[in-house]
């Protein structure tokens, strides 16, 4: 690496080094039973160039030749993006835990031994429901280095655990998802997530009539997306730099319920996402975004936030909105750990306020609907039918659709005391709203 | 290489071991809005091995292709693991044996055509979609390429080489008139082909801005159930998000409830329906000579005069179901193991004109192209790209944020009618399954009716 960067030195204006190495091994489960171990190793290379105002980008996994990744990053600033950042001089990264010892020690065989004793639990309580589920770990190092200074190293882990239950009977299939990411082995707890399932697949067993009207609705933390979607976009620098967003010059208005409050924290320790510094080398750092339902900032990377004169937040990552990392994206804006303020009330107690609601799992079709404005019009997945505050059933060909900007305003009922991680980035209570409009076939 | 992966087959203790080496070259080209955010030439090399041992299956991934034999033995450790665990072993459908170098023969060369003219070309259309109205307030304008050589070598002697060509032109426009209202429009390209399919878009690109500008004053519909025409696009994703996925047969058959559901000779949709997942048509992105197993192409027959005739099979769904492999096994790189997926996919032409198929129709929606849609298992939902409402058997005026849903079962009996118009299309995006995405599918439809189709709305 150090090679290639003296070599770009000497040719180009700045230049910058992203070398990944990921191990990662996936043990997958199939209707119950042990299908397959993967041992995937990743290795590869992403070069930006900046020359003569220029901006050059190219990536290479054939780490035998990086002479031919130099030449493709070069030609490509020839006629690149006619930029206005550089590449930042070196800071101190933050050092949030990222690193657990259990992860990377985890065998092959405590990994089905989880696996069996997930599929054995669910058996046990719904003998009928077909079980997929994938455990995985995964280590990754992050190198990053350029020319105006930056030299930094990370290792990362990752343990995570998806399981899908589904029963099928005639003319219906109900279908769950439970998941989690988590750094250290120890945040994930295997049993939670089990009987997050199972109460589910209870809650489930009866199917009744959605009406057509507007009503309450409770998100839980992995329904919550439905909602936050829109947010992350909306606060996303690029859309309001675009003038998409329809938070552009509303920082210090009150935009939110004042119970409402959002961060961005790319800094917490053992989150999901945290790390000492985003993939341009920027550390990472905690940006409040709503504070008291008051807009408080926004997210940018380097590009961005030179564009928009606004100051780098350290969330320049690559693949995206919810950046998976990888290498062959080149670096945009994606979120850290999204964090949303509790409330006082449990979820059980917010259920029993409600007269007539859904209580809403997961939906189909995530960012259908006009997003940029807020909207959201989705078919449930999983969502429940609540009347005089008990659940009554599963609810199916269902349609909800609301504005997030506008629900979140004047028609928050209530935040739930108790947060969770949802989607490897979401900590959020269950949050429910009045107003949601509903379209049932029954 | 063919001398180094033939041997280290030959030294695998596993009962079946594959090969996949994969080196691909691509380029992007990328704006938003008035900006160029990327142009790239990147290069890809690597290589995954599979092995069967007893019964388990056993995945190795690398890059360096030195470590192959290595790899292979890693493969076979972890796949022994598997059989350890597993009741239930693996057994493969027998596949004829091939060796063969499939060469693409590109009429416009891509790799010939220099970053800078293709950036040139990209630019012209960005300026285009930003020209069209001072209302355009977004663009996004994506060109990509990709050239990948596949070699494929498995223990029982089949040693294939393949070269895949794909290119993909996103044309989107994003049109606004204040906060509360911003709209889109897009035109999407794919072959699998040269350089031909991204030129002379200049009145596609056009149209996309147009449409955006529309869009700003269509009315929102309002929800409930109507009758609805579907245009060959939105029906193409219809028929291969809703339909086409539950024919994969790696889907259902380890589940005997969702098998019994798709019994072959059960009867989906009326006399005039019929489906076909088709490998073969030279130049579409689902085109694939051979899949990831080294089984070579077919057409088959999903639906048939309304039955369901077929399912999609890889070797291993094959074996278990005892019918021959359809060459459906398909990974969308060296990362990744096949599993099963469509090719092309189609719904086949019908006897009615378009006329025929509003008149009739009171109160309905005629809904174009789809941003995007989603299904688990039967339900699902889909946004049209821009609708029309249909009032006394005319095409009206134009309505936004449709979103269609509901059972596809209760959907495909629900078909009333099929055009006479079918066309197949290859966009820029592609399909996702099991953390797969995008894998290069066409797909295609006439029109078709729909009756009672539940629409979301405000």
């Amino acid at each position: 690496m150090e090679g290639i960067l003296k070599t770009l030195k000497e040719k180009v204006d700045q230049a910058e080094v992203y070398h990944l190495k990921t191990s990662t091994v996936p043990v997958e489960f199939h209707s119950g039973k042990l299908e397959s171990i993967k041992n995937k190793a990743i290795e590869g290379m992403a070069l930006r160039v900046i020359d003569g105002g220029r901006l050059g980008f190219a990536t290479t996994t054939d780490m035998k030749d990086p002479s031919e990744l130099i030449t493709a990053a070069i030609a490509s600033a020839a006629f690149g993006e006619e930029t206005v950042f550089s590449f930042p001089m070196a800071a101190d990264p933050t050092h949030p835990e990222v690193h657990d010892r259990a992860v990377t020690d985890l065998s092959e065989e405590e990994m089905i031994a989880i696996g069996e004793r997930v599929i054995t639990k669910l058996h046990n309580a719904e003998p009928e429901a077909d079980v997929n589920l994938t455990i995985a770990k995964a280590v990754e190092t992050v190198e990053i280095s350029n020319t105006a200074g930056v030299e930094v190293e990370e290792e990362r882990t990752r343990f995570s655990l998806w399981v899908e239950a589904g029963k099928a009977r005639e003319g219906d299939i109900f279908l769950l998802f439970a998941g989690d990411d988590t750094r250290f082995q120890e945040d994930l707890s295997v049993d939670t997530l089990v009987d997050r399932l199972i109460r589910y697949l209870r809650y489930g067993e009866k199917i009744v009539p959605a009406p057509s009207k507007k009503l309450p609705v409770i998100f839980t933390p992995y329904g919550a997306i439905t909602l936050l979607l829109p947010l992350i976009v909306g606060f996303n620098g690029k859309s309001v730099h675009m003038g998409i967003s329809p938070l552009k010059d509303r920082v210090g208005e009150k935009v939110f319920d004042p119970r409402f409050s959002l961060t961005d924290d790319g800094t917490l320790p053992h989150g999901p996402r945290s790390s000492g510094f985003d993939d341009e080398g920027t550390p990472t750092k905690r940006t409040p975004l709503v504070s008291d339902g008051i807009v408080n900032g926004f997210l940018y990377d380097l590009r961005t936030a030179a564009l928009a004169e606004a100051t780098p937040t350290g969330n320049g990552y690559k693949g995206g909105l919810f950046g998976s990392g990888g290498l062959r994206a080149p670096p945009s804006i994606g979120v850290g750990n999204v964090l949303v303020s509790v409330g006082d009330k449990d979820e059980n107690e917010i259920i029993d306020g409600i007269e007539e609601g859904l209580l809403v799992e997961s939906v189909l079709g995530l960012g259908q609907g006009n997003i940029n404005t807020g909207e959201f019009s989705n078919n449930v997945a999983v969502a429940f039918k609540i009347e005089r505050g008990k659940i009554v059933g599963r609810v199916k060909n269902t349609m909800i659709a609301g504005n997030t900007y506008a629900l979140l305003k004047d028609h928050l009922i209530a935040l739930s005391n108790a947060a969770g991680w949802a989607h490897g980035t979401l900590h959020t209570p269950a949050i429910a709203v009045d107003q949601v409009n509903i379209v049932g076939q029954g | 290489m063919k001398g180094k992966i033939k041997q280290a087959i030959a030294r695998c203790s596993a009962d079946y071991t594959e090969v996949r080496i994969e080196r691909e070259r691509r380029s992007q080209v990328l704006y938003r809005k008035d900006k160029l955010e990327n142009l790239e030439t990147s290069s890809e090399l690597g290589g995954i091995v599979r092995c069967l041992k007893d019964g388990g299956w056993g995945i190795a991934v690398f890059n360096d292709l030195a470590q192959l034999q290595e790899k292979v033995g890693e493969a076979t450790r972890v796949a022994q693991l598997v059989a350890l665990h597993n009741a239930e072993p693996v057994a493969l459908a027998e596949a004829p044996v091939i060796q063969e170098e499939v060469k693409a023969h590109l009429k416009h060369d891509f790799r010939n055509v220099s970053l800078e003219e293709k950036k040139r070309l990209i630019e012209s259309y960005n300026r285009i979609l930003l020209s069209t109205s001072d209302k355009i307030v977004s663009t996004n304008v994506r060109y990509t390429d990709s050239f990948r050589e596949v070699t494929f070598a498995n223990s029982e002697g089949t040693f294939i080489v393949q070269e895949i060509p794909d290119v993909t032109l996103l044309l989107i426009a994003v049109a606004s008139d204040g906060p509360e209202n911003i709209q889109q429009g897009f035109e999407t390209f794919g072959e699998a082909g040269g350089f031909k399919v991204a030129l002379d878009r200049e009145e596609d690109a056009a149209n996309a801005a147009k449409r955006a500008v529309d869009l700003l004053d269509a009315r929102s519909v309002k929800g409930g159930k109507y009758t609805v025409i579907l245009d060959p696009g939105l029906a193409g994703i219809f028929i291969h998000e809703a339909f086409g996925h539950f024919c994969e047969a790696d889907f259902l058959f380890k589940n005997e409830r969702l098998s019994k559901i798709m019994t072959l000779g059960t009867r989906f949709g009326g006399e005039m329906l019929n489906v076909v997942d088709d490998g073969y048509m030279p130049g579409l992105r689902g085109n694939i000579p051979y899949d990831d197993e080294g089984v070579a192409r077919a057409k088959t027959h999903l639906i048939t005069k309304g039955i369901l005739t077929s399912l999609l099979h890889s070797r291993e769904t094959s074996k278990k179901m005892g019918v021959a492999p359809t060459g459906n096994a398909r990974a969308i790189s060296y990362e990744h193991e096949p599993i099963v997926r469509m090719t092309n996919t189609y719904i086949e032409n019908g006897d009615h004109a378009f006329d025929e198929m509003l008149s009739g129709i009171d109160r309905g929606i005629y809904a174009i192209k789809a941003y995007g849609g989603q299904t688990v298992f039967e339900q699902f939902t889909f946004s049209a790209a821009y609708a029309y409402e249909i009032r006394n058997g005319e095409v009206g005026g134009m309505l936004k944020d449709v979103v269609l849903t509901g059972n596809l079962f209760e959907t495909l009996r629900s078909i009333d009618m099929i055009g006479n118009d079918q066309q197949v299309h290859g966009g820029s995006g592609g399909c996702g399954k099991g953390g797969q995405f995008p894998l290069p599918v066409t797909d295609g439809s006439p029109h078709i009716r729909i009756q009672n189709v539940t629409i979301g709305g405000k």
